[in-house]
């Protein structure tokens, strides 16, 4: 069937509505302040096949590595439904596992199986059309699927503020995989609406804060249940073929936006390579070099040339590249259009395998989603200036500054982590100055306020401010970043994970580089600057500065 | 006819309720000794807001001296005043609806403002939360601080998270900030120190000082005394911003208003101390808040922030009155129910609650407002206006940039547009036929190319539009998308209803408010008012699987009837961080001083106790949480929270420790509202209404159509769809398959068929 414009609009929000509403449940059903009050979270809608179809503006990392989750769910379960897109049959151990049934939902965050890093942690639930007779099916399983069509899929993903792992936050210099936290592969949460309380158990015994990770995946459980009821009702209302057209007629329709800039684009390859600092783990700088290439519609982005993969946690998987391409073209497209696979369909993404990149079990990855998916970012942004100079902004700060502090909070006589990350100097543009104090590109969480950080944590914030002077100067200055000083009550563990410390942002049209990001230690009234990356034992009293780096000017001063 | 109330409050006297809208400013005029109630609009005057209010008073004030009662006003209504000369010596009410304080924020034409902080936190205001505005846009930036850099002071303080003092304020930085703000000069201070809620002391003493070196001082202890300590920022210093802007113009208004012949007497003292004191005489002026309640003048002068969405909110106020008054839904609908129901509610007494369950629904030329009425308007904390967050309460009102004036158009991917593009009152829809202005194809047009909107009769036929031009307008989008005008009409009505659409479920089933009722509980009904909302009301309502839309005959004035009906609110607040476990009686004796301030306060505006309702409420979270619910406190308060929990988020924890965050009173003081008449219902026929008949086009196809004049429709009337409704205030469309009634009060009750 054609596509008819109007209803082509229409789907548009409907799917849209439903992913922002399941964000609104998950924010504020769950418990910890990294969800509620930092909205470090995405909800997405999905078509039987794993494609994307609508994803809520959330969180850009999580874009191009949500449909890789759905993707594993269904590899990992596939039923007759969705045996035809997935060929192979795989062995499985037990029969109670196989198959996607309604009630169903699939929890993960291996890394190396459709997720990220893994702190986020990812439930995908199938959607049924409704079973006309009861709302739980049958314990028959081929009776219950009986007539109930698979329409498609939704999942929520949340960064949960600690997996257990070597460090509380779960966001450690490691060296392999299986210090950093948890892993656990798509199993099943929920098998036909009853809870696996086996796996439950197992994920709450696995990490320091089990009470608040329970009312977390209780959070993002309703999420997905809402997800799950919205869709069906609209298969009732407007009938499942029409949904199903409709999802591929929007894959279609973000297609063609992005061909259509990647036509306006000029053909050629243009390259840019930028640097990590460091793995933590003392070696590097860490390369990473991309060679676009647009030719008529489509385009080529190659990662080949960029370093190996690390032994430190700057790691990162090949959904973390796909997301970090994604959302630069998303922001090229400029356009209010469905966030969904389709706009990576005209786009060949190479990262070769082993490479920091694209990373293999067992890497530490706990950075390549934050810091790495930042500069990946900052190379494509470095090569399209080259090819639309009038469109691309200079460097920003490029990092999150990523900080987690764990220890046992006296007061209440409970262990605590807390997770936060802290905005810097955006780049400037060729027509305004970059915002200071923001976070950019592959994030956009919220601090942790003073008052909420305060009252629940061991801890207090001795000063917030803009970093004056931080932001490269040009005809447009870069934004200035973020001073943020914090102070340890009790003894406790803190882990940075921060980049920019020895790379500047870069400016472009002859701007200045953003100044680089500094980590301190003020103890007794005496400073030490510390590492980049790295874990600290912190007295009570000391006082840990966290300056983070401004963005690049643009154009001369 | 109702008998008159006993006058309580405000006194007997006329009331006048204004809302200075957009292009117009709306006035409703009650007198409580006839009975009758006036509406008429006027010519909004951007320049000087207060221009309109008093030509409005002046032409009121003319009616009553005049000998001949003719009313030459522009009546919706068509009752006449009659001669009450003895009302000028009489105390009079004007409550008030002003954007005054919203322009000030959203054209950043407010007062200059300093902020002082604590030591180390100046920039909070500007660091914000953070994020960007955006997330796909390198260009969208947040929009600058209220406060500029220069303007921000830091004090040496510091208090902690329960309250306890770790740094004192220093003295000589105290100095020091009096010294700087000297050399300032601004024409506001705000104020906001870190944990100022857990101990205000600090604030206080700088509060003190400040206020006697004659600086006028918002305090974020006073304001908003919770935690999160920049959304308390930045409601404190929207109201230092604000608050001098809104008082100067009441001021101004203030003094015009003296030597109104309307008024005998000067005012009482500045603002209106003293009033409800029995027959004082002089003027009432409230300003209608955004919590849906009014305020006296002088307290409105100093809490501008309270007054951000005070025209939305009348609006809303007036639903909830027209719902309250409205016979409850029975579908399906026949005259003979409507008129049971009509005896059912002469018994009732006005102002009880009977639980009206309404979403509102106010389409104009550019934007859409949408809300919810569960018993009672639903209250938010987290609006943001002008990029500023607002914490205080206000009604959740949920505004979408899509109006009658939106744009269609075709996108680079096929898909039909409509919006975020609005062509405004100019050059305004194709059909206003503006001279020399572009042709857009808009909703409004859209309508028009479809019969819906019939072209002789928009505005009771007093601007004439232009039909030809809307069709032009659609050949070319048709054109664009492949198909004929009618079709690409029928396309834009389905896509602005989608996205009304999903507004609509943002207030009702995203809050957990099933709009078909739910189990056992009352259906909601859609409640239209607004120019541009009676011709998809009835195609939402089927949409939601809301069976019953009500369409009251002040439709667009009901902002300012809101106004009169409203009663007086004010808002209490404090963070207390309480395990949610502890005994109730401590709860409760922690809410007694905000439950006496809130008695103080409304008997001040000349309540008598029994007239004034204390409501009391919780912020509950289970431990651990960051977000809370606001439960009535009452002795299940617990079991109410899970029940709570369960219905919004789809999952309760009995087991799990709870947490009292913040507490909260509401104190009200019942107004009297206007006792509307309820007309006896006559024939069920309609015809003498009748004006004609149009080909209308449906997706079913063309089908002709009869066309009402709604102000001939009389109470009792039946109207079976399709059918359309024109009156000089909005046209109406009822579906085929629906049924309408005119009911008791004028309002059109329209049944959606299945």
């Amino acid at each position: 069937m054609a596509a008819d414009p109007i209803r082509l609009e229409v789907f548009k929000h409907l799917f849209a509505a439903v992913a922002e509403e399941m964000g609104v449940v998950l924010r504020k059903a769950s418990y910890s302040p990294n969800i509620k009050e930092r909205r470090d979270f995405s909800c997405a809608l999905f078509d039987p096949a794993g494609n994307m179809i609508a994803q809520a503006a959330h969180i850009p990392v999580h874009l191009g590595a949500m449909p890789m989750s759905v993707q594993a769910a269904i590899k990992k379960f596939q039923t007759r439904q969705t045996a035809n897109n997935f060929g192979s049959q795989e062995m499985h151990p037990k029969t109670d596992q196989l198959g996607l049934f309604p009630g169903d939902v699939i929890v993960l965050n291996d890394p190396f199986l459709g997720g990220t890093h893994l702190p986020d942690i990812t439930m995908v639930s199938p959607v049924f059309t409704p079973d006309p007779l009861s709302p739980i099916p049958s314990s028959s399983r081929e009776e219950g699927i009986g007539d109930r069509v698979l329409i498609g899929f939704v999942a929520s993903r949340a960064h949960h503020a600690d997996v257990g792992g070597m460090t509380p936050g779960s966001m450690p210099v490691a060296r392999e995989i299986f210090q950093e936290g948890l892993i656990i592969p798509p199993v099943k949460l929920f098998e036909q609406g009853k809870l696996n309380q086996a796996v439950f158990d197992l994920i709450l015994s696995n990490v320091r804060t089990p009470q608040e990770r329970a009312g977390d995946l209780w959070a993002q459980i309703a999420a997905n249940q809402r997800g799950e009821t919205r869709l069906q009702e609209l298969a009732a209302r407007y009938g499942l073929s029409e949904i199903s057209a409709y999802m591929g007629e929007l894959l279609s329709y973000t297609e063609r936006m992005t061909r259509r800039l990647l036509a306006s684009l000029p053909s050629g390859a243009f390259s840019f390579t930028d640097y990590l600092d460091d793995d933590g783990m003392g070696s590097g700088p860490a390369v990473i070099t991309v060679t676009v290439a647009f030719s008529g519609d489509e385009a080529t982005v190659d990662f080949t040339g960029s370093a190996p993969q690390q032994t430190g946690s700057v790691n990162a998987v090949y959904a973390i590249t796909l997301s970090a391409v994604y959302y630069v073209f998303r922001c090229l497209i400029g356009l209010d259009i469905p966030n969904n696979s389709g706009c990576l369909v005209p786009i060949r993404v190479i990262a070769p395998e082993g490479t920091i990149v694209n990373a293999h079990k067992p890497a530490a990855v706990a950075g390549g989603n934050v810091e790495t998916s930042q500069r990946i970012v900052d190379v494509l942004l470095g090569a399209l200036a080259q090819a639309c100079p009038e469109r691309v902004p200079a460097a920003s700060q490029g990092t999150m500054n990523n900080l987690t502090i764990g220890g046992r909070n006296e007061r209440r006589d409970a262990p605590f982590a807390y997770y936060e990350t802290v905005g810097g100097g955006m780049g400037a543009l060729p027509e305004a100055g970059g915002p200071s104090a923001i976070h950019s590109h592959m994030t956009n969480t919220l601090n942790t306020p003073v008052e909420a950080l305060e009252y629940a944590y061991p801890l207090r914030i001795l000063r917030y401010a803009v970093r004056r002077g931080s932001g490269g100067k040009g005809l447009h200055h870069g934004g200035d970043g973020i001073r943020r000083d914090i102070q340890a009550l009790v003894p406790c563990q803190a882990t940075l994970l921060t980049e920019r410390r020895r790379f500047q942002p870069y400016g472009l049209a002859s701007g200045q580089p953003g100044q680089c990001g500094e980590n301190a230690l003020i103890r007794e009234g005496i400073e030490t600057t510390l590492p980049g990356k790295g874990t600290v034992d912190l007295q009570a009293g000391d006082i840990l500065s966290i300056r983070t780096p401004g963005g690049g000017g643009w154009g001369k001063v | 006819m109702q008998k008159p109330p006993e006058p309580t409050n405000p006194p007997a006297g006329l009331r006048i309720g204004v809302d200075i809208g957009g292009t117009f400013t709306d006035f409703v005029v009650f007198d409580p000794v006839s009975g009758s109630l006036t509406t008429f609009k006027l010519l909004s005057t951007p320049r000087d807001p207060a221009e309109a209010v008093l030509q409005g008073l002046k032409r009121i004030s003319d009616q009553l001296s005049a000998t001949s009662h003719q009313s030459s006003v522009i009546s919706n209504q068509t009752s006449i005043i009659t001669d009450h000369c003895s009302l000028l010596t009489d105390h009079y009410s004007l409550t008030h609806g002003s954007t005054v304080a919203t322009n000030a924020l959203l054209e950043r034409k407010g007062a200059r403002t300093a902020l002082v902080t604590t030591q180390g936190f100046g920039d909070v205001l500007q660091i914000g939360r953070q994020n960007r505005p955006a997330l796909y846009d390198f260009t969208a930036a947040p929009p600058p601080p209220l406060v500029p850099e220069a303007l921000r002071l830091e004090v040496t303080e510091r208090v902690a998270s329960d309250g306890s003092i770790l740094t004192p304020l220093d003295p000589a930085s105290l100095d020091k900030l009096i010294a700087a703000l000297d050399e300032i000069k601004p024409e506001s201070v705000a104020v906001c120190l870190l944990f100022s809620f857990a101990n205000p002391s600090h604030e206080q003493a700088i509060t003190a000082r400040l206020r006697a070196g004659g600086y006028l001082v918002s305090v974020s202890s006073e304001i908003l005394p919770e935690y999160r300590e920049y959304e308390r920022t930045s409601t404190t210093v929207v109201n230092a911003y604000v608050s001098p802007v809104l008082d100067r113009y009441l001021a101004k208004l203030e003094s015009a208003l003296t030597p109104l012949s309307l008024i005998p007497y000067p005012l009482i003292g500045k603002g209106d101390k003293g009033i409800g004191e029995k027959p004082a005489s002089g003027i009432s002026l409230r300003i209608m808040q955004s919590n849906g309640g009014v305020i006296r003048v002088d307290e409105a002068r100093r809490q501008g922030v309270r007054c951000i969405l005070s025209g939305p909110a009348g609006g809303v106020a007036g639903a909830h009155f027209v719902g309250k008054i409205a016979p409850p839904s029975v579908p399906p609908f026949s005259p003979a129910q409507a008129r049971r129901s009509e005896l059912q509610i002469e018994g009732r007494k006005w102002g009880e609650d009977r639980g009206v369950r309404l979403i509102t629904f106010d389409m104009g030329g550019t934007s859409t407002d949408v809300s919810l009425i569960d018993g009672q308007p639903q209250v938010t904390t987290e609006a943001i206006v002008g990029g500023c967050p607002i914490r205080v309460p206000v009604l959740d009102i949920h505004t979408i940039g899509a109006g009658g004036g939106s744009i269609a158009s075709v996108d680079a991917g096929g898909a039909l547009r409509v919006g975020p593009e609005s062509a405004g009152a100019d050059p305004g829809p194709a059909c206003y036929a503006r001279p020399g202005s572009a042709i857009f194809p808009t909703v409004t047009d859209a309508n028009v190319v479809l019969g819906r909107l019939p072209a002789d009769h928009f505005l009771g036929g007093q601007m004439a539009l232009d039909a030809a031009r809307a069709r032009l307008a659609f050949d070319r989008l048709g054109a664009a998308l492949g198909m004929d005008a009618e079709s690409a009409a029928l396309g834009v009505i389905e896509v602005v209803n989608a996205h009304m659409e999903r507004a609509l479920r943002v207030i009702s089933v995203e809050r957990g408010h099933d709009p078909q009722g739910g189990k056992g509980q009352t259906p909601f009904t859609l409640l239209s008012f607004g120019g541009a909302g009676g011709l998809h009301a009835s195609d939402l309502a089927r949409r939601m699987g809301v069976s019953q839309v009500l369409i009251p005959p002040l439709a667009s004035t009901l902002s300012a009837f809101g106004m009169l009906a409203a009663d007086i609110i004010r808002d209490y607040t404090h963070t207390v961080m309480l395990r949610g476990d502890i005994p109730p009686a401590e709860i409760a004796a922690a809410l007694e001083p905000l439950a006496e301030q809130g008695m103080t306060d409304i008997q001040a505006e000349g309540f008598p106790p029994k007239k004034i309702h204390i409501e009391r409420l919780l912020d509950m979270r289970y431990r651990g949480q960051s977000y809370e619910l606001t439960i009535p406190f009452g002795a299940a308060f617990a079991d109410d929270f899970h029940t709570a929990h369960h219905r919004v988020y789809g999952y309760a924890r009995p087991e799990a420790d709870t947490e009292i965050v913040n507490i909260r009173v509401r104190a009200v003081g019942r107004v009297t509202p206007p006792p509307l008449v309820a007309l006896p219902f006559g024939s069920d026929d309609p015809s003498p209404a009748l004006l004609d008949s149009r080909m209308v086009r449906f997706p079913s196809g063309q089908v002709r159509v009869p066309l009402y004049r709604g102000e001939s429709l009389s109470p009792g009337n039946h109207l079976t769809g399709p059918a359309i409704v024109v009156r000089s205030d909005t046209t109406i469309l009822i579906n085929p398959g629906d049924q309408a009634v005119v009911d008791a009060y004028r309002n059109l009750l329209i049944t959606v068929g299945g």
